[in-house]
């Protein structure tokens, strides 16, 4: 334990972070006698694989201290372009629009210097109007292939848990084995100091609004399996879900600070009450409001002083 | 082997810098400057704060682009446009703003941006084994492993060191690389200056350390105000005409007259057990009215933390500031409201851009806002502009028009409308951080009149200040401080350089370094 106390400077992960979603998972398993189940937990994995997929991106940009509220409509753009273009193309153009999404938004707040909430919240508005043209009513057909990239099972394992470790293995090994990943520490820490070290700051920052946008595709392209339906409004909850995902593993919004296993932790948290709620009998509603109280809730808890802001 | 000097043909020149200029805003930070270093010497770069030292260094490092004239590396005329650039054109600068970075290791700092990599995978076992050879050199012991934001400034200076002389590269810079070092880990850092020289490399070494200058390098070039003063021959110099070079008068001009038999006034402001944060310890001070209180020490000792606190702009844990007025009513000052001010205690922050004024708004608003101060909310907001004209006069404010924007102006003027603003809202105690950093030295005297005469009138100051020359010449009393803890109280007449750096390094450490 000695180990992971000197290493928690720079994972963001505290006790807190990791007792929540145990602490879920516990009170659940007395509460509902179905939440056990194998389909159950199976049908959790479903649930969460395309917010984790999200906010593992969301994490590269908040390591460099910015965010990125166009993913949720990056995902709905997703989903629509796949019921509409031809299908043999359906994957390219997918990732195609999220690579220009991201080259946007990366260019916009690292060359033009807008603001990143302002940058990302104009092509989030973008965005879903565009995807909202292409597709209005929520439909369409997803083609065999990509709709068997999210229910084809291995050996009883749901393809959705191949996608969850998929992102997770990628992840981890760009931050922990990387140049890449440990020169966005850098960044987050102090862009003028990664500077003087060398690192072309203004490339990386565009890299990690590209990954981010990506993974939102890439998203996409799960969920547009999943519910074998373009929806140009699928995506609404996933900027707020995913920024809240990533505060509740301890990723500092401020940048330096976070690692893939609290994103994990994060996403496992609002997944357990989202299924928790819904096997309890509340409202889904009430889990929209929860997910803003639990925002503040992370960010209020998080040491400021982590960076030496 | 012999070391050549400036005199030494151009044709011999690693870097050369030909009438460069560097402005920023109204700021002329180079004005037409030459200078050359040779392989295998040590240039010294020296002058006052804001001589332009470290601008000149950050066109060679690729801070900043020259707007005009050229930078000749082997001859061959370079344009660097970042850092990166100026790392692959074989140049390694030891910033003097630190950029070891919190969040990463030791072993990561002295790395990165080469890290050692297999197809961008980081070689970690290489990067600690070369790491720990690395802090060996500089002979500083932590474990490559701890992250970087549980060290002590002198440990991360030692990191940053380490970083610039290990790298692979022809020129050396190192920008006022001793600040937070004591006597030993100079001596460190003067053997590895040695053998890069031996080496053949090139060394520019910033410093206002004299002792430093005359140990380290074979030539010293003066700046002053941007400009070359000349290049010397460090043989040929002593430490008192080096001193006459930087400052280009004589010190007792700069500074206004003091009173030696100060009258009594009473005190001002009393301050009794007042602890920053969990981390400092409690300090007990008091200031009297009519004098002008300095805090001495090396930078980073929690001078800043108490003034800020004080000021009611930094934080505090627990403490009690008391404000006596001229007859004695005492008023107990509320450090956690915002409105320390109200209670007639001015601050003048270190950073006047950030945090003091009001850049985009006219001279006249700047100075009028403190005017304003005492009016409630909802009266109408009448600037008298006799009044203004008059302070701004009596200040030598150098500007064609009061409604010309503050950003316009020159960093001395700006540093005086700040004062002016206070002085407008009638405070009678000024807390000041760094009174002249980047003014030039025209205003810094009148900066320095300007306090002295508040001070005359019955005010209080206290300043805070990493000049030592500026706190020996201008203050009656002198606190060193060191590690959060007042160690001595001097005489600002009587005191030396020497018996506040004393003071100020603690026993072994002063004794190893002598003199600063």
């Amino acid at each position: 334990m000695a180990v992971s106390i000197s290493r928690s400077n720079r994972s963001g992960l505290r006790p807190a972070t990791i007792a929540l979603p145990a602490l879920l998972f516990v009170a659940l398993s007395f509460l509902s006698p179905a939440f056990l189940s194998v389909q159950n937990l199976s049908n959790i994995n479903g649930q969460i694989a395309a917010l984790l997929i999200v906010s593992l991106g969301q994490l590269a940009v908040a390591l460099i201290g910015g965010i990125d509220l166009s993913v949720g409509a990056a995902l709905s753009l997703t989903t629509t372009i796949i019921v509409s273009v031809n299908p043999d193309f359906a994957l390219a153009a997918a990732l195609f629009a999220g690579v220009a999404i991201g080259l946007v938004n990366g260019i916009g707040v690292t060359v033009a210097g807008v603001h990143p909430l302002i940058m990302t919240m104009a092509s989030m508005t973008f965005l879903q109007g565009l995807a909202l043209l292409i597709h209005p009513v929520p439909g369409g057909t997803v083609p065999d292939y990509i709709a068997g990239l999210a229910w084809t099972s291995a050996s009883g394992v749901p393809a959705a848990f191949f996608w969850c470790a998929g992102a997770v293995a990628i992840a981890s090994f760009l931050l922990s084995m990387t140049r890449f990943g440990l020169r966005l520490f850098a960044i987050g820490a102090s862009q003028a100091s990664a500077a003087r070290n060398g690192i072309p700051v203004k490339w990386y920052s565009v890299g990690c609004y590209v990954i981010c946008s990506v993974a939102a595709t890439i998203a996409g392209i799960f969920i547009s399996a999943r519910v074998s339906a373009g929806d140009a409004t699928v995506g609404a909850p996933f900027a707020l879900d995913s920024i809240t995902a990533i505060a509740m593993g301890g990723v500092q919004l401020a940048g330096g600070t976070g690692s893939v296993a609290g994103v994990v932790l994060g996403t496992i948290t609002l997944g357990l009450l989202t299924n928790g709620m819904n096997l309890v009998g509340i409202s889904p509603f009430l889990r929209t409001a929860a997910t803003g109280v639990l925002l503040l809730l992370a960010i209020s808890m998080q040491r400021r002083n982590v960076i030496g802001v | 082997m012999i070391t050549p000097t400036a005199h030494s043909p151009p044709g011999n020149a690693l870097v050369a810098f030909r009438s460069v200029n560097k402005s920023f805003g109204s700021t002329r930070a180079l004005v037409d400057l030459s200078l050359q270093g040779s392989p295998g010497s040590v240039h010294a770069i020296t002058g006052e704060n804001g001589a332009g030292k470290s601008t000149l260094m950050h066109l060679l490092a690729g801070v900043h682009q020259p707007d005009s004239g050229e930078i000749r590396v082997r001859g061959q005329a370079v344009r660097i446009e970042n850092p990166a650039q100026a790392q692959r054109a074989g140049i390694s600068t030891i910033f003097q703003e630190l950029t070891v970075l919190p969040n990463l290791t030791v072993a990561e700092n002295l790395f990165l941006g080469r890290e050692p990599h297999r197809a961008g995978i980081i070689d970690r076992l290489l990067m600690r084994r070369r790491a720990k050879q690395a802090l060996d050199l500089v002979k500083c012991r932590v474990d490559v492993n701890t992250y970087c934001q549980t060290l002590s400034v002198a440990e991360q200076q030692l990191i940053e060191i380490a970083k610039g002389l290990m790298a692979d590269a022809e020129v050396f810079i190192l920008d006022e690389p001793t600040a937070a070092l004591n006597g030993p880990e100079v001596d460190t850092l003067g053997e590895l200056i040695h053998s890069l020289k031996a080496a053949g490399k090139l060394i520019f070494y910033i410093s206002h350390r004299l002792e430093e200058i005359f140990r380290f390098s074979e030539t010293v070039s003066v700046l002053k105000d941007g400009r070359l003063v000349g290049t010397f021959p460090t043989s040929e110099l002593t430490q008192d005409r080096l001193i006459s070079l930087m400052v280009g008068r004589p010190l007792g001009q700069l500074f206004p007259p003091r009173d030696p038999n100060p009258r009594d006034l009473g005190r001002a402001l009393e301050i009794s057990e007042l602890v920053p944060s969990d981390t400092e310890r409690a300090v007990s001070l008091a200031i009297n009215r009519g004098e002008i209180l300095g805090f001495a020490g090396l930078q980073g000792q929690g001078q800043r933390e108490i003034i800020r606190a004080v000021a009611g702009v930094g934080p505090h844990v627990r403490g009690r500031v008391i404000k006596l007025s001229p007859d004695n009513r005492v008023q107990r000052v509320d450090l956690a409201s915002v409105d320390v001010a109200r209670s007639g205690i001015g601050f003048v922050p270190e950073d006047r851009k950030s945090e003091g004024l009001y850049l985009s708004l006219s001279i006249e608003q700047n100075v009028a806002l403190g005017m304003l101060r005492q009016l409630a909310l909802w009266r109408r907001a009448r600037v008298r502009k006799s009044g203004i004209d008059d302070l701004l006069l009596r200040m030598r404010v150098r500007s064609h028009d009061q409604a010309q924007p503050v950003s316009s102006l020159s960093g001395g003027n700006q540093q005086k409308v700040m004062l002016g603003r206070w002085l407008a809202s009638g405070v009678d105690v000024l807390l000041v951080e760094e009174p002249t950093r980047g003014v030039d030295v025209g205003a810094k005297s009148e900066i320095y009149a300007l306090l002295r005469e508040f001070a005359n009138s019955g005010g209080a100051v206290l300043i805070v200040s990493s000049e030592l020359t500026e706190i020996l010449g201008l203050c009656d009393r002198i606190l060193v401080v060191r590690e959060g803890e007042i160690t001595a109280e001097l005489d600002g007449v009587a005191a030396s350089e020497e018996e506040i750096m004393r003071y100020a390094l603690a026993g072994a450490a002063a004794e190893a370094s002598g003199e600063l």
